[in-house]
């Protein structure tokens, strides 16, 4: 379960960037705004993978890291030098998505693989 | 079934330290793959204290053979022309690209080069044609701004040595696609299937195809 917890983590990170940031609250409101639903997104998505039954959940975070790096191409003019605020969702998106990609019980081969030889072997 | 090195109180999967062609060890054991990673992670402090410079955290950057070069390489338009395409600093850029090395490695089981091909090959991606271009940008930033960076060219060794530490994986795992592709009789999906780590006999004929040591 490591990536997810690395998961949660990068979430945090993000859920206190606008206080690091300083993000000026009347003019921000797209840079808090997506600070904060991204982290929750990511922390929610790598808590439920935890359950059986949502094991994959975290595929959703693969989504979110990419809309980050996206948003440092959307909302940033190309020319000019990039904010430290965007240069954190590019780089908190890019090891979500590192992150996200990787399954939760990775030491193993997969699940369908075990199940596939523990039915062969009963046949 | 024979199942000499099963553990199964961990996974009914046999024989996970198997050895792959054409090697005479198990390219995807855990001491190949954190090798890799301690190497990796020797390019990610070297990358990201290079970083923290771009980022105008530090004032200067440690030289001991081009001096301030360095300083001029990490100012360079070269450089500055990179950094805007990838949105961050080019050596943060490489930092992550590292650390990439370091998770990529770590993930997946002493047989992954059969059991999640996908992640063999990210790695791989990750490691070699990545680790190519970088090592090509250093030399030709080198050249077109006229000035030398000694981290830079330790960063470039680095990841030299990692492409020489990681592509025997990379390699099995391909010569698995292959043969899964010729057991298959040339059958796309299950190809495409296996690549993510689906069952399929034709990944099992492949698989024993290629392994040299049997568990008998």
């Amino acid at each position: 379960m490591w990536p997810r917890v690395f998961e949660i983590s990068l979430g945090a990170w993000l859920a206190v960037s606008p206080f690091v940031f300083e993000y000026d609250l009347d003019g921000d409101r797209f840079l808090w705004w997506n600070s904060h639903l991204c982290a929750a997104a990511a922390i929610a998505a790598a808590l439920a993978s935890f359950s059986p039954r949502l094991e994959r959940a975290h595929a959703v975070t693969v989504a979110v890291g990419l809309w980050l790096v996206a948003t440092g191409y959307l909302f940033v003019p190309f020319s000019g030098p990039v904010p430290p605020e965007y240069q954190n969702f590019v780089m908190v998106g890019w090891l979500l998505v590192m992150f996200a990609v990787l399954p939760s019980r990775s030491a193993t081969p997969p699940r369908a693989w075990e199940d596939w030889w523990r039915e062969r072997r009963r046949g | 079934m024979p199942e000499i090195l099963e553990d199964k109180a961990r996974t009914p999967v046999p024989a996970l330290d198997a050895v792959p062609e054409p090697w005479n060890y198990n390219p995807s054991a855990w001491p190949q793959r954190v090798r890799v990673s301690l190497l990796a992670a020797v390019g990610f402090l070297v990358a990201a204290y290079m970083g923290l410079y771009q980022l105008g955290l530090i004032r200067d950057v440690w030289d001991p053979v081009f001096g301030d070069q360095t300083l001029k390489v990490l100012d360079s338009d070269a450089s500055h022309r990179m950094s805007r395409w990838m949105r961050v600093g080019d050596s943060l850029f490489g930092s992550l690209a590292y650390l990439g090395d370091i998770v990529f490695a770590m993930a997946g089981s002493t047989r992954r080069w059969q059991y999640r091909p996908w992640l063999v090959v990210l790695f791989g991606i990750d490691v070699i044609p990545l680790g190519i271009v970088s090592v090509i940008l250093v030399i030709t930033q080198g050249f077109v701004v006229q000035a030398w960076c000694f981290l830079c060219l330790v960063s470039a060794a680095i990841s030299l040595g990692l492409i020489f530490l990681a592509y025997d994986e990379v390699w099995s795992s391909l010569k698995f696609l292959r043969r899964v592709w010729v057991r298959s009789g040339g059958d796309l999906g299950v190809w495409w299937r296996v690549l993510w780590g689906k069952p399929h006999d034709a990944a099992v004929r492949a698989g024993e195809d290629i392994v040299k040591w049997r568990e008998h």
